[in-house]
């Protein structure tokens, strides 16, 4: 530790104003606070919580969200197994013929399996994500000379946890660039944006490439009878009374397609119990969601539709699809783009519950 | 060669007094044409004409214009030149006024037009007005082409109808962005060109200054300039 | 400047009325002269959208108006039908006749049952273009439409001379978003309409736009691929032909090819 400590405090003449370096000070500061806690802390604000810092503040988060980093890579690959074992044929990419060479079974049953082939889709769309999100900020802090905002550790980690995994590199390239520039660096960086970076980019890649944002990207692996994951929600209207396949237990768990790091409910959880123990995450935030969307699922849920699936779903699997809880947790609760007061969290989060709920 | 007034009122609306990023009017027919360029440099032709005629006609009259209905006389002006530009091209260019559809009859709302005649055309001769007109037609239509010529190329992979990146779709490389198509896009095009404009000419930023009691003006020579931002 | 003469109401009124007058003027003369223009227009814009889902054009083939007539004459014979019977009525000039009033005109239309594809009201008469050559019918033109996600959904679709099989189908005018349903003016997924059957044996409907892939059309000849992203503009599109191909819109007039009687 004194080493590298010593090594800072070689470099740091250089870049201070005047140093030979001086505009690269910003890369500096932001890897010496990453190592050390930095002399000055915020003191005011919403983040006016003993010694914690917004850096701090951000790696808890990232420490939340590791269940669902680990449950985003064993499901991915569970699902792949389970579209194998249904008769379906994995995709045609490096991954599949990298897991090839390791031997593994295609199996639902080979836990590691799961996890390998699983990661081998997960872990290079995060260090993509990392490398273009973190490239835009380096060169936002260089021109405008302040320090690289930590809040990318968040965005960056949450960014592939909400795309699909078979998604290709140059979108999450664009995504995450337009996230982070458009969703935050133009209003100023963090601290001064209202939207979530995270959901920009994911709103951007919706849009921009809706007809490759649906089909086989939510599961890396073509399923025997050509159908797309899309049809499971319709056979809940049709009065089975469950989605095609799948129990309640398997979505709270996250055993069911979607975006590679929201499906299980239990791994959000995890994290959410460490938000709030530490007090990083607004409980009256989550709290509003869930009221609010109880009771517009329980509203839509009696009034009923024939055309509409999401409208026959009982309450409780709203609670279990679609991301709802990582959103919750993860997204609603943004201390940058939420509201600020501690009742206005309250209703802020009632409003996200009714609106997510009436929209879908 | 033109004289002084003549030059500014042309050269002026293309950067430093551009209709669009500047005074942030015209902005919705800019959002609805763009997303090809041949229907937007139509739009911009018949909004450049229409702004030359109406500019031109109204200072010819504006000696005569009795004050009371002065608004209603622009308007009618303005929406007689509109109808006839629309009927014109539904004559002569029948394809591209059906993509443009609405929005030939919406250069009536297009604030630069109403804008002009009462900031510009009222105060002033002919043939200022003429070089107004066509120097605030042509910067919006640089503008909107600019936005259309990004819209195209990435959203549809060609200019003007002609291909030049090969879709994925056909054999070729390139996803189209669908992202441009949507009106938001236009949002975002326009939203970076101010803000370009606005780093490449800081003076163009509107500083917000707290302004004491003693700094105003004591005369009311300022108001000239309050009508023309309500216009 | 006579500020007092400009403010007196009576000037302010003649100089109203002289500004109506003299804007009046050109847009009189311009909606006069130009109408036929745009008429001529408008009728070329119908016969190239007929001709194009006939196969009778290639999709980007331009045209001069008067090759678009000629080939038209050439090919095509426009006829009106009473849609409750499907027999020819010779009462309206289907030159003139705009069927998409029509439908909007109490005179001339019939509330439409209630449907899938949202159609309000049917008109009396409908227009249908026939292909013929020498005495057998080659192929009938239908004019289509219905509500897909977001908008009515205007087109054309082409049955072959049994009246059973699809040439062609077209979408001119929709409102779907762009790179979803908006593909269904796409000329490629309209050519995996071609072969296809759109009614069975005994003439009801069973053609469907589905999720995902549907196998060639000798194999799978009732089912047609759905476009990514746009199941609920596909189902529009279902429901629309099955509207228009069924009993209540176009089925008599079918009935009544078939039977060879028309």
């Amino acid at each position: 530790m004194q080493l590298l400590r010593n090594l800072f405090d070689r470099i740091e003449p250089l870049v201070q104003p005047g140093g030979k370096y001086e505009k690269l000070y910003p890369l500096y500061e932001g890897i010496e606070s990453f190592c050390f806690t930095p002399p000055e802390r915020t003191r005011s604000g919403p983040h006016v919580r003993d010694v914690l810092d917004l850096k701090r503040m951000m790696v808890l988060v990232v420490f939340a969200l590791i269940p669902c980093i680990l449950m985003a890579m064993f499901n991915t690959g569970y699902q792949i197994h389970r579209v194998v074992e249904a008769g379906g044929t994995t995709l045609d990419t490096w991954q599949s013929t990298v897991y090839g060479l390791t031997g593994l079974p295609l199996a639902t049953s080979s836990w590691v399996g799961n996890f390998v082939h699983g990661a081998l889709y997960f872990v290079p769309v995060y260090l993509v994500t990392m490398t273009a999100g973190g490239i835009c900020e380096v060169i936002f802090s260089l021109v405008r000379g302040h320090a690289i905002n930590e809040g990318f550790l968040v965005t960056g980690t949450l960014i592939p946890l909400i795309l699909p995994p078979a998604i290709p590199y140059w979108q999450v390239v664009l995504g995450t660039a337009f996230g982070v520039v458009i969703g935050k660096e133009i209003f100023g960086g963090t601290g001064m944006n209202f939207l979530n970076p995270a959901l920009t980019a994911r709103a951007f890649l919706f849009f921009a490439y809706p007809a490759q944002i649906s089909g086989e990207v939510w599961v890396a692996a073509t399923p025997a009878d050509g159908q797309s994951g899309a049809t499971w929600l319709a056979s809940f209207a049709e009065g089975s009374g469950h989605l095609a396949g799948f129990t309640w237990t398997d979505a709270f768990l996250g055993l069911i397609p979607g975006s590679m790091g929201e499906t299980s409910v239990l791994a959000v959880l995890l994290g959410a119990a460490l938000l709030l123990l530490t007090r990083v995450g607004a409980w009256q935030t989550m709290a509003g969601v869930l009221a609010g969307t109880l009771a517009t699922a329980a509203l839509l849920n009696t009034v009923g539709s024939d055309t509409n699936a999401m409208m026959s779903l009982p309450p409780h699997w709203h609670l279990v699809l679609g991301g709802w809880a990582f959103g919750t947790v993860f997204m609603a609760t943004d201390p940058v783009s939420s509201a600020f007061t501690s009742t206005g969290k309250l209703w802020y989060g009632v409003g996200i519950g009714v609106l997510s709920r009436s929209s879908s | 060669m033109l004289d002084k007034q003549s030059r500014g009122a042309l050269l002026d609306p293309l950067v430093d007094d551009n209709p669009i990023a500047k005074q942030v009017l015209g902005i919705c027919s800019a959002l609805a044409v763009t997303t090809l360029l041949q229907p937007s440099l139509v739009m911009c032709l018949a909004v450049t004409a229409v702004l030359v005629a109406s500019n031109v006609s109204i200072s010819l009259i504006r000696q005569w214009i009795p004050s009371s209905i002065r608004i209603i006389v622009q308007l009618t002006i303005i929406s007689s030149l509109v109808i006839l530009t629309d009927q014109v091209l539904k004559a002569y260019a029948y394809g591209v006024s059906r993509q443009l559809s609405v929005f030939v009859g919406l250069i009536i709302t297009n604030c630069i037009l109403m804008g002009r005649a009462e900031a510009f055309a009222m105060q002033n001769g002919p043939k200022a007005s003429f070089f107004d007109a066509i120097g605030n037609g042509a910067g919006y239509s640089l503008i909107l082409l600019i936005v259309a010529a990004l819209r195209e190329f990435f959203g549809a992979g060609s200019l003007f109808g002609v291909r030049i990146l090969p879709l994925a779709a056909d054999g070729g490389w390139y996803v189209p962005n669908g992202l441009m198509v949507l009106s938001p896009a236009a949002f975002f095009l326009i939203g970076g060109i101010v803000w370009a404009v606005r780093t490449w000419k800081p003076a163009q930023v509107e500083i917000e200054r707290v302004v004491h009691i003693e700094e105003l003006p004591h005369d009311t020579s300022h108001r000239d300039g309050a009508d023309r931002r309500a216009a | 400047m006579a500020e007092s003469r400009r403010d007196t109401p009576l000037y302010t009124i003649g100089f109203a009325a002289l500004v109506c007058i003299v804007c009046a003027l050109p847009i009189a003369w311009a909606a006069v002269s130009l109408r036929p223009r745009q008429e001529l227009n408008a009728r070329i814009d119908r016969l190239e959208k007929v001709l194009g889902v006939a196969g009778f054009m290639e999709p980007g083939e331009s045209l001069t108006a008067e090759q678009v007539e000629a080939r038209f004459a050439e090919a095509i014979v426009p006829r009106a039908i009473d849609l409750s019977t499907g027999a020819a009525v010779d009462t309206i000039d289907v030159a003139t006749y705009d069927q998409r009033k029509a439908m909007k005109d109490p005179a001339l239309s019939v509330p439409a049952p209630e449907n899938a594809a949202r159609v309000v009201s049917l008109p009396r008469v409908a227009v249908v273009y026939e292909v013929r050559r020498g005495d057998s019918l080659q192929a009938i033109v239908l004019p289509i439409q219905g509500y897909g996600l977001w908008s009515t959904m205007y087109g054309y679709i082409a049955l072959a001379g049994d009246a059973r099989t699809v040439n062609g189908i077209t979408f001119y005018e929709h409102g779907e978003t762009a790179g979803l349903g908006g593909e269904i003016e796409n000329p490629r997924w309209q050519a995996k309409w071609v072969g296809r059957r759109a009614l069975d044996d005994t003439g009801a409907v069973q053609l469907q736009v589905i999720k995902g892939a549907a196998g060639p059309p000798a194999d799978d000849p009732y089912r047609v691929d759905g476009l990514s992203g746009a199941t609920i503009t596909g189902r529009g599109v279902t429901s629309t032909l099955d509207f228009w191909l069924g009993a209540n819109a176009f089925g008599p007039y079918l009935a009544r090819v078939r039977a060879g009687g028309n």
